[in-house]
């Protein structure tokens, strides 16, 4: 099975209108996905997919802290980020260093586990395949 | 069939829709017992828009929207039909969803904004950051709650725990529980009054609205940037760019080519009502559009598989673009003109 029937086999059909015979519109429901939607999507996945792998190898180069990966994850961005844990922008794009963010105190790993709605064991760690 | 009964006896049936926002206004309005249809509150509500917004991103990439705020479509439709709503939001996750319990046990149906990401039912290729996606409670179930979600074909179960989060989603994302359900409707809504006053509203959003991102002016805006973005972010991104825009044209719930089959299916509608001839054409009118969009979303896909890249380019993706502007600029200046005419 090709990639792209893959992600829009999941069993949540959309439905779209279409025009029958007599030119009145009607809804089709559980019909298949334009070519052209399916075709957008499954770049916009991989894209992501990649770029999250891609960071999962800089942060187990050590290049990068596990802050950064679970950020990439939540489809987050470091403003975002910055909001919801209550930190300004700028300490949380320094904690994207590994050394610092290493020595984070609990009460601050607590309100990124909280925003990031992950545990504190997990949010020092990346999972390794 | 999809049947759920709700608290007090009252049975709710089930409909899938095109769009979230308009499937549930529609969906709590039958329950009301005012029998419309989703392309009305489509046209009512004057969902139809174009905002292009390149300094909100999702997930790395700019917003195009093809429909009026969320939030705006129950409010407008609720307004123009007449009726006791109530709107709601809230700062703390438990106090909304302690009301939310409280409202459902007196036998209401309740519209939530939530967000999709959080959703625990949704699945990858719905899973983006994105607070406007609206779905319908039923009633409390064992550790859950049984909901409606229009974009779906049937019903589902959800835990309290992930509906909490999706609605309470900390940071600038936060839907703060948006919450919204009808305490009584006017049981004989004046359609034809409604009808008009939508499509004006429509009219002055696509037309005079004096910032270059929003309406028809949008559109030529969004067009600029897709001829020159394979020279400025080079051919991958504008690729990714492009797709970006193709999944607002077409995914997210819009019912095929940027809502205006929806759109041309309320013209359709509305033709009916009024006995209007030029109403009619309006809707050929813009079924045509629809197809133009349909045309430029195939385009890109194809400029991304690179299938004929001589003919297939980004020049071409922005003059469809370009086209569908022109098309839509002339559609409702003359929409102004046969409102006019039309007699309540």
């Amino acid at each position: 099975m090709e990639l792209e029937d893959e992600i829009f086999d999941d069993g949540l059909p959309k439905a779209y209108y279409k025009q029958n015979d007599k030119g009145q519109y009607v809804l089709e429901k559980k019909a298949n996905a334009p070519w052209a939607e399916k075709v957008s999507c499954s770049l916009i996945i991989l894209a992501n997919r990649a770029n999250l792998e891609e960071i999962r190898n800089a942060v187990l180069a050590g290049q990068k802290s596990p802050l950064c990966y679970y950020m990439e994850m939540r489809q987050m961005t470091p403003g975002m980020l910055a909001k919801a844990a209550g930190i300004a922008a700028f300490r949380v794009k320094r904690h994207f260093r590994p050394e610092i963010f290493a020595k984070l105190k609990p009460s601050v790993l607590n309100r990124y586990s909280n925003a990031l709605r992950i545990s504190l064991e997990e949010i020092k760690i990346v999972p390794t395949i | 069939m999809n049947t759920e009964l709700a608290v007090n006896g009252k049975p709710f049936v089930h409909q899938q829709g095109a769009h979230c926002e308009t499937g549930v206004t529609s969906a709590l309005f039958r329950y009301q017992g005012v029998d419309i249809s989703e392309p009305m509150i489509f046209g009512i509500s004057s969902g139809i828009f174009f905002g292009y917004l390149p300094f909100m991103k999702l997930t790395h990439l700019p917003i195009s929207a093809f429909r009026s705020k969320p939030g705006s479509v129950f409010r407008k439709a609720a307004k123009r039909l007449g009726g006791d709503f109530v709107i709601k939001t809230y700062r703390d996750p438990q106090k909304g969803m302690d009301e939310l319990r409280e409202v459902l046990k007196t036998g209401q149906i309740v519209g939530l904004a939530t967000n999709l990401y959080w959703l625990p039912y949704m699945s990858e290729r719905h899973r983006w950051n994105f607070s406007g996606h609206n779905i319908i409670v039923i009633r409390e179930i064992e550790n859950g709650f049984r909901i409606s979600d229009p974009t779906i074909g049937d019903l589902v179960d959800c835990s309290a725990d992930g509906l909490a989060q999706a609605r309470f989603v900390p940071g600038p994302m936060n839907p703060r529980g948006y919450m919204y359900y009808t305490k009584s409707v006017n049981p004989h809504p004046d359609l034809r009054q409604a009808c008009i006053k939508g499509m004006k509203d429509s009219c002055n959003l696509m037309l005079k609205i004096p910032l270059p991102i929003f309406g028809v002016r949008g559109m030529r805006f969004l067009a600029k940037k897709v001829i020159k973005s394979p020279d400025k972010l080079g051919f991958q991104e504008a690729c990714r760019h492009l797709a970006g825009t193709v999944r607002w044209v077409e995914e997210t719930g819009t019912g095929g080519a940027g809502f205006r089959y929806l759109y041309a299916a309320f013209f359709h509608e509305a033709a009916g009502l009024f006995g209007s001839d030029e109403l009619a054409d309006m809707s050929k009118e813009m079924t045509a559009i629809g197809d133009n969009w349909r045309e430029f979303s195939v385009t890109a896909a194809r400029i991304i598989k690179q299938k004929d890249k001589e003919v297939e380019t980004f020049a071409k993706a922005g003059s469809l673009i370009l086209q569908c502007a022109d098309r839509e600029e002339a559609f409702f200046k003359k929409l102004q003109k046969v409102v006019g005419k039309l007699k309540a």
